[in-house]
């Protein structure tokens, strides 16, 4: 249990960072407000979790990125500060299926381009 | 065709149009920062990971996030239906009122997934099972974090 101490604090600081700041940046300076949130937001929060290895991640296994942390909190706090039900999550859940269908594609785009690079590199060698 | 892209889909929550420009946006940011940010850390340490927030994170929130209003106006625009315009990529459920969704679900979804399919087969869900107990803690920690801010609604302040 005492190895994922620091994930948990590292996300739950992430999230509450990203939701507590992003909407009142956003709303006291507009479209600027919103890129300045995500240089100070994700910026310090990445090299709290990722880059101080706050978030345990592994060398060789597979990668999970605070932007799980992230979402899961803008769910979490759009239900509580606007004091709606859980229910209020499957009206989330059309959104949520279409991200990670996007995300899924860009990761499997990103896999058929490594492997045609490991095999262009091998035909290289060969050669 | 365009009838049906200006159909507003009851079942999903938005227009038809929206399904397919929330399925782009969750696409680009992810293709962005699976290719750049690793390879700008690389390069440039640490300040590559601030280069990568700002530049990627921040103009992509642009694109996928940004509200109705434009520049500094903050004010809801309204459509002629009379519920809020949504001008960014990815669509927010049920006319504007779902829990918000950001798009670092669709980042790390793309991270899960290009990993695991590049890793050697056979070792794919050994990789899963070890990664399962690390995901419950974040988005749990990710659900505490969002529900204690978002405890601020209950104090009666006009944010």
């Amino acid at each position: 249990m005492k190895k994922y101490l620091s994930t948990f604090a590292g996300s739950a600081i992430c999230g509450g960072a990203a939701f507590g700041i992003w909407p009142e940046l956003w709303k006291s300076y507009g479209l600027m407000g919103g890129w300045l949130a995500a240089t100070l937001i994700i910026g310090i929060m990445w090299y709290l979790n990722h880059y101080n290895g706050a978030i345990r991640n592994p060398e060789g296994k597979v990668w999970l990125d605070q932007g799980w942390c992230i979402g899961a909190a803008g769910i979490a706090w759009g239900i509580v500060r606007f004091q709606g039900d859980i229910s209020a999550f499957f009206l989330a859940a059309p959104t949520l299926i279409c991200c990670m269908i996007g995300g899924a594609l860009a990761g499997v785009t990103v896999w058929v381009i490594r492997s045609c690079q490991t095999r262009l590199d091998k035909e290289e060698s060969k050669i | 065709m365009s009838e049906w892209l200006q159909t507003y889909n009851e079942l999903w929550g938005m227009y038809n149009a929206g399904i397919i420009t929330s399925i782009f946006g969750a696409f680009a940011v992810t293709f962005t920062v699976l290719m750049c940010w690793p390879k700008l850390v690389k390069d440039f340490g640490p300040i590559g990971g601030f280069i990568a927030a700002a530049l990627i994170i921040g103009t992509f929130w642009v694109i996928n996030h940004k509200l109705p209003g434009y520049g500094f106006s903050t004010g809801l625009l309204l459509d002629a239906e009379n519920l809020p315009m949504q001008f960014s990529l990815i669509h927010q459920g049920a006319r504007g009122s779902a829990p918000w969704v950001d798009m670092g679900f669709a980042i790390a979804t793309g991270f899960v997934f290009a990993d695991l399919l590049c890793a050697p087969k056979g070792t794919r869900w050994a990789l899963t099972k070890e990664a399962f107990p690390r995901w419950v803690v974040i988005v749990i920690g990710g659900i505490v974090g969002g529900v204690l801010v978002g405890l601020t609604g209950y104090t009666n302040a006009a944010l």
